[in-house]
């Protein structure tokens, strides 16, 4: 489902940025589902956007869904992204637009039809227990209940590659354990999922094939 | 519930107020009109001066009763051939006071009334027609020492004044587009600037470059559309009333020039104002709203392309 090899990125170019991933090279299959750990500033939120094809690798080469990153054409590119779904760690919820067209953003940009985009989103938010919150605006909301829009809007067009940054640090414990569930059920049904935390508790109850990061470089890829 | 088509998160009514860029437009677009209502001014005055009835052809007969080389007197046998050629509209020939009214000041500089004058034929041409130098050889030939003189030192002159006020109005209006593009250049990239984070959140949500620039693009078309359109109605009335003063010296013919105007009747406004000009203020605004739409696209696909 995607390839690495001997990847690297630098914030701010090759020469004078901040090395944050050295060499990485990684191959995950679909329906696979991986831990991505590592301390703090080990470089998991700059491995997710080089994934989730926000920042171009400096280095190496990116394979993701059979798409040769580095080589394609910025509207094959456009057309990868609808692919992949994010919950970013900073959610990025628009603000001046409701928990809905927040939610329905990903289905309005693929031009779907309004009472297809209200069904989705009627029954996504019903899944993340949202469904009365419809109208209020991402800033009336708790940071859990933030984090919960974001990881709506990232499943609610069924990518076929997940990525999620720290999706249970706002959560409690039973609404972490609902959405392990459901990230196990998407990866029954051939999404490959990543998932990134520094929430040692978490992926001991939870547990499952890990990439470990520290310092940039792939320390640990087991499964 | 109804909900408004364009949820996208671009919220294009606070990235690109509507009252701004449609003002600066309207203003643009009246100088253009302006300009171009000179241009086009100086282009009917022009054609006037240059082939109307400001070109005058004389043709001076020496010895105007001497024989003529066939049969008749000289100026008989010139005048003959001057009035029955083809593109010359009326061969007048000057009376005597007329020839010594013109020619008084020297006529009084050698103080002799009995100088023998050459008669004088004065040609008007059909506009657009030079019909004489063809003519040359048969004059001579009835006629030795025939001389021509198209007067054409003032025509020349209004001509060269008329094109270089044409070169003025076109380098106006070149560097109202220029602004113009600038104007919504700066406005696109303040409107990017207010909605980088939403921008960057539904690229990445896979929103196409062709997609966030269309939208972009076709709120700044129709708002230089709407400016277009409002600078063009401010400006005709104005132009109505240069049409009207500018009327007599491009009516083709005296008649039209003196008769009296029906204010009342739009065909007589569509007489007097030049039809380039109509057409012009109704194809300013189109202008403006593909140029804006033009610009607008341009730059927002440059300035996606700091996302990877
Ligand atoms: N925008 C940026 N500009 C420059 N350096 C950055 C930027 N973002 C991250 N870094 C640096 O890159 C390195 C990796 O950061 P990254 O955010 O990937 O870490 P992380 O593993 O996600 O940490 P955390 O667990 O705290 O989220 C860090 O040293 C960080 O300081
Ligand atoms: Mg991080």
């Amino acid at each position: 489902m995607f390839r690495l090899h001997d990847v690297s990125y630098a914030y701010g170019g090759n020469r004078a940025g901040v090395a944050a991933l050295s060499h990485i090279s990684l191959d995950v299959a679909q329906g696979e589902f991986r831990w991505l750990l590592g301390p703090s500033g080990a470089g998991k939120s700059s491995l997710l956007s080089i994934l989730s094809l926000e920042v171009q690798a400096s280095a190496g080469m990116v394979e993701i869904l059979g798409v040769p990153v580095m080589q394609a054409r910025r509207s094959n590119l456009a057309r990868l992204r609808r692919r992949i779904g994010t919950v970013w760690q900073d959610f990025r919820l628009l603000p001046d637009l409701s928990v809905f067209d927040n939610v329905a953003l990903p289905l309005r940009l693929q031009h779907r039809a309004e009472d297809e985009i209200a069904h989705e989103v009627h029954a996504i938010m019903k899944w993340v227990g949202l469904e009365n919150r419809l109208d209020a605006r991402p800033l009336q909301l708790s940071g859990g209940e933030q984090q919960r829009v974001a990881i709506a809007r990232a499943v609610i067009y069924r990518p076929a590659l997940l990525l999620a940054d720290e999706p249970t640090n706002a959560l409690d414990e039973r609404q972490a354990g609902r959405l392990m569930a459901m990230f196990h059920r998407l990866a029954e049904l051939g999404t490959t999922i990543v998932v990134a935390t520094h929430n040692d508790a978490i992926v001991e109850k939870y547990p499952a094939p890990a990439i470990e990061l520290a310092h940039g470089h792939l320390v640990r890829d087991y499964r | 519930m109804v909900r408004r088509r364009y949820h996208d998160g671009l919220a294009l009514h606070q990235a690109l107020p509507g009252q701004f860029l449609p003002f600066l437009v309207a203003a643009m677009s009246f100088l253009a009109a302006l300009a171009l209502a000179g241009g086009i001014a100086a282009h009917g005055l022009s054609q006037r001066w240059t082939h109307g009835a400001g070109a005058v052809t004389t043709v001076q007969v020496p010895g105007p009763d001497d024989p003529a080389a066939g049969s008749g007197t000289r100026i008989a046998a010139v005048q003959d051939i001057v009035a029955h050629a083809p593109g010359v509209a009326t061969a007048h020939r000057l009376s005597d006071a007329e020839l010594r009214a013109l020619l008084a000041p020297w006529i009084e500089q050698t103080g002799d009334a009995s100088l023998p004058l050459p008669a004088v034929i004065e040609v008007h041409t059909v506009p657009g027609q030079d019909p004489m130098p063809p003519l040359l050889p048969r004059l001579e030939a009835v006629a030795p020492g025939v001389l021509v003189e198209h007067d054409s030192v003032w025509s020349d002159r209004l001509a060269a004044l008329a094109a270089s006020l044409q070169a003025c109005a076109l380098l106006a209006v070149l560097i109202v587009m220029t602004v113009a593009v600038c104007v919504a250049m700066a406005a696109t990239r303040a409107g990017l600037q207010t909605r980088r984070q939403a921008i960057a959140l539904i690229h990445s949500l896979g929103a196409m470059d062709s997609y966030i620039a269309g939208r972009f693009a076709s709120r700044v078309g129709l708002l230089a559309l709407v400016g277009g359109l409002g600078g063009s109605i401010a400006a005709l009335p104005m132009l109505l009333a240069m049409s009207h003063l500018a009327a007599p010296f491009s009516a083709m013919t005296d008649a039209q020039a003196v008769a009296p105007m029906d204010w009342h009747s739009p065909r007589a406004w569509a007489d007097i104002v030049p039809h380039a000009l109509l057409w012009m203020l109704l194809a300013l605004p189109p202008a403006a709203g593909i140029t804006g739409w033009i610009t607008t696209q341009l730059t927002v696909r440059a300035w996606l392309r700091r996302l990877p």
